[in-house]
């Protein structure tokens, strides 16, 4: 755990350089990967990461048993694109089980994308992951920093409510991608940041006006201050004007930019991975390449839920969040009180102060775990959150390092 | 550490014509809310029902972001090097060179 926040720094112990140091959060958070499937394949490497032994299986649905294997492709594999709406992922967790209780098996994940096509051969795509030699910015980074083994998607759910935890802190009840409207007493970290006193600064850079933010009901209609754009993430990291927190939204879709085709980022299948980690990259190198920027900046780099692709890990209980959804909302014929994470996603802390290969071991991260980590470093005492994102684990202890490193990966994309 | 070199998509990669995904058809769906707050004078003029294509989804999504938030429409000028060489290459490529 991190110590103190600025405010009480002077009445504590002295925090650790990192912490001191640091000026600056950023989060980029991706599209619809599980774990297994990005970074699953280290365990090989580290069996400290808790990825795949090449053993973890599913039953198809003629009853055959079909195991994970390395044959990820970066693109025209997961078409159409796995469902991962709440009765889907039900199923790819509980295999169909209605019984009370019921446990998660991570048995149904075949069977739900068979659901899709009825096509056998094909449903068993949905357990393939990447060797790290095809996903080198994301295996390095992992390998070279922090690795969280246990964050989880917020929601067993689609992207809409997941990313709505990473905001707010809550779903404001929603398990779903339908329009979700802001209650008292809970604020946006943005907000609560510009408001707080002295007041921070924080922003969503979305990638293009093409692209726009999956934010737009209660963020970039009422405070679009709150915006900027990719470009404009790039220019601040260069001038060194980067807000206290910044998130970054990837390019959600193939168009025509002003420099031409621009390729969806996103990862989301069917975008092709590989403009991800090249995504990924650029604002890697970004802070990295501002030294003043890059000795006081944590990045974190998250997924926003699995995309209905296999993990092994079943995802735990979790501190009710205060809403219940209704079994119509849930479409599962059951309420679901946000008392059970979603599922296992990559996650990956990036700073010189994190020591080199570290592997974040039981612990419970999700992604309320983002506010609750930011509102804890910058603001510090702040009551008017959910009971979710008062109970979520921060992150910047890891930051533990007592001299910086100056060992870090370099990426070229050109 | 050595220099990491991180491989570019294939041309194929992009597919603007790529059907829209649930999450785009979402994006639209929510910008389409804030659109009918607008005065008539400011509707894109698009019927959403009739987007099928990320291309045609990109179009609307432009239209409507610019509307809440025409800063995204400036252009900053940066020194590329020192902000990350991979912007200018990775993320565009020319047009014209695929259909």
């Amino acid at each position: 755990m991190e110590s103190q926040t600025p405010k009480t720094r002077s009445i504590k112990l002295p925090m650790p350089p990192g912490l001191d140091n640091l000026k600056h959060i950023v989060v980029l958070m991706m599209e619809n990967r599980s774990f297994d499937h990005m970074l699953g394949s280290l365990k090989a490497q580290d069996p400290r990461i808790d990825g795949l032994t090449g053993n973890e299986s599913n039953l198809d649905t003629t009853g055959a048993t079909i195991k994970v294997q390395p044959l990820a492709e970066f693109q025209s594999q997961l078409d159409p694109d796995p469902d991962h709406h709440f009765p889907a992922v039900d199923l790819q967790i509980f295999n169909g089980d209605n019984s009370n209780p019921r446990v998660a098996t991570m048995q149904g994940f075949v069977k739900s994308y068979f659901n899709q096509q009825h096509d056998v051969p094909h449903s068993a795509k949905i357990l393939y992951y990447f060797p790290p030699e095809k996903l080198p910015v994301l295996s390095t980074l992992a390998t070279e920093f922090a690795v969280f083994n246990g964050w989880f998607s917020s929601i067993p759910g689609p992207t809409v409510c997941n990313r709505a935890f990473a905001h707010y802190g809550t779903s404001f009840g929603q398990v779903s991608m339908n329009i979700f409207y802001v209650l008292e007493p809970y604020k946006s970290i943005y907000e609560r940041m510009i408001s707080a006193s002295p007041a921070h600064t924080a922003k969503i850079y979305y990638y293009d006006q093409a692209s726009s933010t999956i934010e737009i009901v209660n963020l970039l209609q009422h405070q679009p201050q709150l915006f900027g754009t990719y470009e404009q993430f790039l220019d601040d990291c260069s001038k060194g004007t980067l807000p206290d927190y910044s998130f970054v939204e990837p390019n959600y879709s193939d168009h025509d930019g002003d420099n031409g085709e621009e390729v969806a980022s996103d990862q989301h299948p069917d975008h092709n991975v590989q403009a991800g980690e090249i995504f990924i990259a650029s604002v890697y190198n970004a802070i990295k390449q501002n030294p003043a920027l890059w000795e006081s900046t944590a990045l974190l780099i998250v997924y926003d839920e699995h995309g209905g692709i296999y993990d092994h890990v079943p995802p735990p209980a979790c501190m009710p969040d205060g809403f219940v959804a209704q079994p119509n909302d849930t479409g599962t014929g059951r309420a679901f009180a946000f008392d059970r994470l979603g599922i296992r996603v990559p996650a990956v802390l990036v700073s010189p102060w994190v020591p080199k290969g570290t592997v974040v071991s039981g612990r419970t991260f999700e992604h309320a775990s983002i506010p609750a980590t930011v509102t804890k470093f910058f603001l510090g005492d702040y009551d008017q959150r959910s009971p979710r994102e008062k109970a979520a684990d921060t992150f910047l202890d890891l930051l533990s390092l007592p001299v910086m490193r100056t060992d870090g990966p370099d990426f070229q994309t050109d | 550490m050595a220099v990491i070199k991180v491989p570019k998509p294939p041309q194929s990669a992009f597919d603007k014509n790529r059907p829209v995904s649930a999450l785009l058809r979402n994006q639209i769906l929510h910008l389409h809310e804030v659109e009918r707050k607008f005065p008539p004078s400011r509707h894109s003029g698009i019927y959403i029902n009739e987007i099928k294509t990320e291309g045609e989804a990109a179009d609307y999504i432009r239209k409507v972001t610019a509307r809440l938030h025409p800063e995204g429409a400036k252009r900053v000028r940066f020194d590329i090097a020192a902000a990350g060489q991979a912007k200018a290459k990775s993320r565009s490529k020319p047009k014209g060179k695929k259909s």
